[in-house]
């Protein structure tokens, strides 16, 4: 059977990454294994991206706030997919934390995380800098144990 | 359906020792030996002052459609995520000073993507969506180092 999924390299390796903690949270080690067998392929498929500078992704995030959220909620607004909608709202606010953490990193440089740590919550995405890991995910109250340190 | 421990919650009351018919709840590991633990049981569940056990379910229900605009509107975003992924993988490489940031930026568009993908259609491992992506995949057999092997023990597996 030929493959007709419209998913690159890339984005196959997000799809198991997501389907491994399922299995996980399932308790299902082996199944979350074999995800991540599936990952580690499509993330050395997808390869290394070009010489690349910071300033590639503010294209990227533009284009995401500007249609990419936009075509995601006006649809789920239509059809009632309140799933969707929650992937909105959380993406969007973390997307807005992107775009704010590379601009005051253009102003500042290095002394932005001078004396702080970087923490990722692995709920949401949100991205921290502070001394001290946060109680709680500002954005998706996610609690401390769930993020991770950079 | 059969119990699981959540360790973090965990207070050591050992309720779940007294209660379980089996011994499936006491183990060196910490976690309960699913195949002593009764389906249905959850007389530990119910017995744990600290609601550090719960039940893990062996079959999800079949979930609703997605609306494929939906679902293609999420596609086109998921895409999106991994390319700052790996935009902010490559720049965590170099040897700038702003790789750790790069490196955080990578990891939250790991996370974005992951959310992407999971409300566009992959949520649940046994869901007929990912089912029909891994017999799909089954087409890459023969692409120099595809563990197709992985695919056939999913598809096995998650019935």
């Amino acid at each position: 059977m030929e493959y007709k999924e419209p998913h690159t390299n890339g984005a196959l390796a997000a799809i198991c990454t997501n389907l491994s903690k399922a299995c996980d949270k399932q308790m299902r080690p082996t199944e979350a294994g074999l995800f991540d067998k599936l990952a580690s392929y499509f993330s050395q498929s997808a390869g290394v991206a070009g010489p690349v500078s910071i300033n590639d992704l503010d294209a990227n995030i533009a284009a995401d706030t500007e249609s990419g959220y936009i075509a995601v909620e006006s649809r789920a607004q239509q059809v009632g997919d309140r799933g969707a909608l929650r992937c909105v709202t959380w993406g969007k606010k973390v997307t807005a934390i992107h775009k704010s953490v590379l601009v005051r990193y253009a102003k500042q440089g290095d002394a932005l995380m001078e004396g702080s740590n970087l923490y990722v919550c692995e709920a949401c995405g949100f991205i921290a800098i502070a001394k001290e890991v946060p109680g709680l995910c500002p954005i998706c109250k996610a609690p401390a144990s769930r993020f991770t340190k950079i | 359906m059969h119990a699981a421990r959540n360790i973090a919650l965990c207070t050591k009351d050992c309720l779940c020792l007294f209660v379980c018919p089996t011994g499936a709840t006491d183990t060196e590991n910490g976690q309960i030996d699913f195949s002593r633990c009764l389906d249905g049981c959850r007389l530990c569940v119910d017995a744990c002052p600290s609601h550090a056990l719960y039940l893990v379910f062996d079959r999800y229900p079949v979930k609703p459609q997605k609306d494929a605009v939906v679902a293609s509107a999420l596609d086109n975003l998921l895409e999106s995520k991994v390319k700052q992924e790996l935009i902010g993988t490559a720049l965590a490489q170099g040897e700038n000073g702003g790789a750790k940031l790069a490196k955080a930026i990578a990891h939250s568009n790991r996370v974005l993507a992951e959310d992407c993908a999971r409300e566009a259609r992959y949520m649940l491992p046994q869901g007929s969506e990912t089912r029909k992506l891994l017999t799909e995949l089954l087409g890459r057999r023969g692409d120099p180092g595809f563990p197709v092997d992985a695919v056939e023990q999913l598809l096995e597996l998650l019935q």
